[in-house]
């Protein structure tokens, strides 16, 4: 008997691959939370955010001889994610960006932002702020401040240069301040 | 949320024991790994042999000849320049970054980089190869019966096209005002009545020449006109004895 709790992603998907396919199971235990507090930012509807998020386990299921076992399993299916994210977003119109709480917090934790925002400004500007930037510069954000992702995870889940990551954030955080001027 | 965590957890792993949702086969995958390798193999290695047949076509044609007319002969040099083979040449090269956008190994750096290194090593490499016989080969075998060689022919037939603002080839017939000049492709009749310059060496038969002009009812009326070794242009040369064979010897001479 396996203790799965100790394998690392990689090493549970090339069990998954090889020996014993019911360990998929374990994949999606360790990621539906954090792949639906990612894909909420994107899909406010329940119903469609489920949706999506189904279909994301599924093409990284169905894809698992794609991934690199030699590589981080994180950024690989974050990029997933992020692709169905945006085949949600063409065929919506409009997004909004919601925050809860301890978005918030994780806000205030992160550095300049604090400052950068100033205390008066509301959530709900922030949500609109957020929802008029370029999906661009949103993206770097939210994966950086809401999903805690380092530049280098970023970059591997938008397949952009880290320097671009970089710069990306910058930006958007500059814009974000001059739309809640 | 619990529940629904639940929900996407247990519907997808009905899906995976009950055997339909299936995992893609690894053959799948190395196979699309193998055939955009491949790919960008080939158009990398395409795009050095066009570049290097690019400046053999440069070099060994009438094109850049025309040029030392001045600008009189830039009209001739854009007739004769190989629009096929540069277009050809870039396309394999975007061709070959697009292959490395796809398969995304290459986000790391910025697509410029990549983009810059890959025009500098087609230039290096197609200058390199310039140093061997290998343009003229393709040549010999686009113009010979081998098979293979035929589908190179249409990049190199520009070389060897007629002209309505320039011509080169071998003479075979001189008159007061009249050359008769065998190219690459017929028997053209060259016009020197319309001369701006005076030629400055006397024309000979199996002496070659290269003019700018304008072609008029089947005539080319000549502008300016000038002798040339054929070893300034060897396509040339090698067109006119591909179609013509060599200049008949002349009759022996009874003492």
């Amino acid at each position: 008997m396996i203790n799965t709790d100790s394998l690392t992603d990689e090493q549970l998907i090339s069990l998954v691959r090889e020996k014993d396919q019911e360990l998929y199971g374990i994949i999606i235990r360790r990621y539906q939370t954090r792949l639906a507090h990612y894909l909420r930012k994107f899909i406010p509807d329940a119903d469609a955010l489920e949706d999506v998020l189904q279909e994301v386990f599924i093409k990284t299921y169905r894809n698992l001889y794609g991934f690199n076992v030699n590589k981080k399993f994180s950024p690989w299916i974050y990029r997933i994610a992020h692709n169905e994210a945006l085949n949600h977003l063409k065929k919506q119109a409009k997004v909004a960006v919601s925050l809860d709480e301890k978005e918030w917090q994780i806000i205030d934790e992160r550095k300049d932002v604090k400052e950068e925002v100033d205390a008066s400004f509301t959530k709900k500007l922030v949500e609109k702020g957020l929802a008029s930037l370029k999906e661009k510069y949103r993206e770097p954000l939210i994966l950086y401040f809401f999903e805690q992702k380092t530049y280098e995870e970023i970059s591997d889940i938008l397949r952009i240069p880290r320097s671009t990551v970089g710069t990306l954030i910058l930006r958007g955080k500059s814009m974000l301040k001059q739309s809640l001027k | 949320m619990v529940d629904q965590d639940k929900k996407i957890e247990d519907k997808i792993m009905v899906e995976i024991k009950s055997g339909r949702l299936k995992l893609r086969s690894k053959y799948i995958f190395l196979a699309e790994k193998l055939g955009l390798g491949s790919a960008f193999v080939l158009s990398l290695i395409l795009a050095v042999l066009f570049f290097n047949l690019v400046l053999f076509y440069l070099k060994a044609s009438d094109g850049l000849g025309y040029l030392s007319f001045g600008s009189r002969g830039w009209l001739a040099f854009l007739e004769s320049f190989p629009y096929l083979l540069v277009t050809s040449l870039v396309i394999l090269i975007v061709i070959a970054g697009l292959i490395i956008r796809k398969t995304g190994m290459a986000y790391k750096r910025p697509f410029g980089y990549w983009a810059m290194g890959l025009v500098v090593f087609v230039l290096l490499a197609g200058t390199v190869l310039a140093f061997t016989n290998i343009a003229e080969r393709i040549e010999a075998r686009a113009y010979g019966r081998h098979p293979a060689g035929f589908l190179m022919r249409p990049f190199l037939e520009r070389g060897f096209a007629g002209r309505h603002r320039g011509l080169a080839g071998r003479v075979i017939k001189v008159t007061e005002d009249y050359l008769g000049v065998q190219t690459p492709e017929q028997v053209e009749r060259i016009s020197l009545k319309h001369l701006e310059m005076p030629l400055r060496e006397p024309v000979e038969d199996g002496m070659f020449v290269m003019a700018v002009g304008e072609q008029k009812d089947g005539i080319f009326e000549a502008k300016m006109i000038r002798v040339v070794e054929e070893g300034e242009m060897p396509m040339v040369g090698r067109g006119v004895h591909r179609r013509f064979g060599p200049l008949p010897l002349p009759p022996p001479r009874h003492f």
